[in-house]
């Protein structure tokens, strides 16, 4: 009896460790949107401004999930932007700043050089989603 | 002694209050925040200088100096041109408050192409009594090359040509480029407020590489501006750094931005002969100095930035004059050292502390009367930055409201009767007498 106890009892730590070993494996969960508030203060404030309309030397960020690559009528991009036919899904968006922009996008004028750490980057996707 | 400190120490015997307005004058002069940039750039202030007010620049603030200052929104030509408008009530331990319009400068700055930028400032200052002088503060006209790839890296290369080495330097830790340099008797050629000090009133240039980012290099040479230039361009004769020839600038840096954080360690060097008077002998001078700055800037609601900068001038003089049955040595040195230390809380309040002091060899021809120039100080500042943020009523312009203290614990070698006054003497001038409070308000537009 006492040895089906322990035996259901390492089954279950086993498997409870399998999960937690098999979280660490999965795709990132949805990040902090107000975590990400703070990443992009650290990481993208300078060069573009979260507000509509606001141009700075990049261009502004507001709604940029789901908006066309190139797509803001009043921002002068480069040319290899404005011929990147895609658009600032989530999946794009963490694609394009894990790495440097101009390996990304060669011909940019965007100077990134990406963002490495995996949870800042979903933060930071989450903010960009939810500021629109 | 020179003839030109002569005259400076027999002005200061009799009259200390020349010197501790020059010196005031000389540690408070240094906002460098130019709207203008704002309206090129569609940066707010903050994004350059930490406290929404220069000088003190953030890394992006460093990157937009050394890509000339032509960085743009890309949203068509801007007018290049912003003020200052500066007005202080002063407070000095000895003699009347003061309570005047203090200063007004107009700025022609930002970029004529992607390769061509430049910043001037024209100053007016109210000498006294309603009384204002103009001069031609700082240039620096720049022509850069970006986007240029040196064996796969990142590279910059630039030629600046202005009117005070060390002024572009992109760090913005030594002394022409911070405005901020210990009062000095005998302080160095690189510090702002030595008495003939080359701020100003020498014109050059300096090529200078910024290479992956992270390594800055920089020669450059200078020649003194002739005195009748100097007056017609503003500056006091009296002031003159005397001729300069075989001038070399050296300037290498290892700058590293983390986002997060940011570290620099630099080395400077500034060779020269000098003719002080100008048809007097030579002397050669050499300063060597070293800087360390770190900066936290996190999410830029609490900013730390944190500099250190030591420079040591060698001088082997051209004359040994005799005062007295006395002569004067024949070479000497003087250091200057600036330890400053800033807190910013939203890119809004700042606190700023300095300690500020100037030292150099014992001589006691050159400096009478206790044969030693040190002098050590300190100014803490407290001011408030409302706008210049992105999320501020305005952007691109700001007000800049401060109080400050200058504190004196030495001067001329001595704590207490600097000036050394005969026993029995009316004035006797201690170091806390040259303390000042000041209360001013900026606004630049």
């Amino acid at each position: 009896m006492t040895k089906a106890r322990l035996a259901r009892a390492a089954r279950c730590a086993l498997m409870t460790g399998m999960f937690f070993y098999g979280a660490g494996a999965l795709p990132a969960l949805a990040g902090d949107a107000d975590a990400g508030k703070d990443v992009f203060k650290q990481e993208c404030s300078e060069c573009h401004s979260p507000k509509e309309g606001k141009n700075k030397k990049g261009p502004s960020l507001f709604g940029i999930v789901g908006r066309n690559a190139g797509s803001i009528s009043d921002y002068n991009y480069s040319d290899a932007l404005k011929n990147a036919k895609w658009v600032w899904t989530e999946d794009k968006l963490h694609w394009y700043l894990s790495q440097p922009a101009k390996q990304a996008n060669p011909g940019t004028k965007m100077k990134y050089s990406g963002l490495n750490d995996a949870k800042q980057l979903d933060d930071l996707i989450s903010y960009l989603q939810s500021n629109h | 002694m020179s003839p030109s400190l002569t005259r400076i120490l027999r002005r200061a015997a009799y009259a200390p209050w020349v010197l501790l307005i020059a010196c005031l004058m000389l540690a408070s002069n240094g906002a460098h925040a130019v709207p203008a940039y704002a309206r090129q750039t569609g940066n707010a202030c903050a994004d350059c200088h930490a406290g929404a007010y220069g000088p003190a620049l953030t890394p992006y603030g460093m990157r937009f100096k050394l890509n000339g200052y032509t960085d743009t929104d890309g949203q068509g030509t801007k007018i290049p041109v912003a003020a200052q408008i500066t007005g202080a009530h002063n407070v000095p331990a000895r003699g009347d408050n003061t309570t005047q319009l203090s200063e007004v400068d107009v700025y022609l700055a930002g970029r004529i192409s992607d390769h061509l930028g430049g910043f001037v400032k024209v100053e007016t200052d109210n000498t006294g009594n309603d009384h204002y002088n103009t001069k031609l503060s700082n240039l620096d006209l720049r022509f850069v090359a970006k986007d240029l790839k040196v064996a796969g890296k990142d590279t910059v290369v630039g030629v600046s040509v202005n009117n005070s080495p060390g002024f572009d330097d992109p760090i913005s830790s030594l002394p022409y480029a911070s405005g901020l340099g210990p009062p000095a008797v005998s302080g160095t050629l690189l510090n702002l407020s030595s008495a003939h000090s080359l701020y100003n009133k020498v014109i050059g240039g300096s090529v200078y590489a910024l290479y992956n980012n992270d390594w800055y290099g920089e020669v450059g040479t200078y020649n003194t501006m002739p005195t009748s230039v100097q007056d017609h361009l503003g500056f006091n004769p009296a002031g003159d750094p005397g001729h300069i020839s075989d001038t070399g600038y050296f300037r290498f840096a290892y700058m590293k931005d983390m986002k997060r954080q940011f570290f620099s360690a630099g080395v400077v060097a500034l060779t020269t002969k000098r003719a002080l008077p100008r048809n007097g002998p030579s002397d050669d001078i050499t300063d060597l100095g070293y800087d360390l700055t770190y900066q936290f800037l996190g999410n830029r609601d609490n900013i730390i930035q944190a500099s250190y900068v030591n420079i040591l001038e060698q001088r082997d003089y051209g004359s040994t004059p005799v005062v007295n049955g006395v002569m004067a040595k024949p070479n000497g040195n003087a250091r200057d050292q600036t330890l400053s230390v800033t807190y910013t809380f939203k890119q809004s309040y700042a606190l700023q502390v300095a300690h500020l002091i100037s030292t150099g060899s014992q001589d006691p021809v050159r400096y009478p009367p206790f044969g030693k120039p040190d002098s050590t100080a300190n100014m803490i500042t407290l001011y408030w930055t409302p706008f210049g943020k992105d999320d501020s009523f305005t952007s691109l312009a700001n007000l800049k409201l401060a109080a400050t203290w200058y504190r004196y614990t030495r001067f001329n070698g001595a704590s207490d009767n600097i000036f050394g006054a005969p026993p029995g003497a009316l004035l006797i001038t201690n170091a806390k007498d040259l303390d000042a409070f000041t209360l001013s308000a900026s606004v630049a537009f």
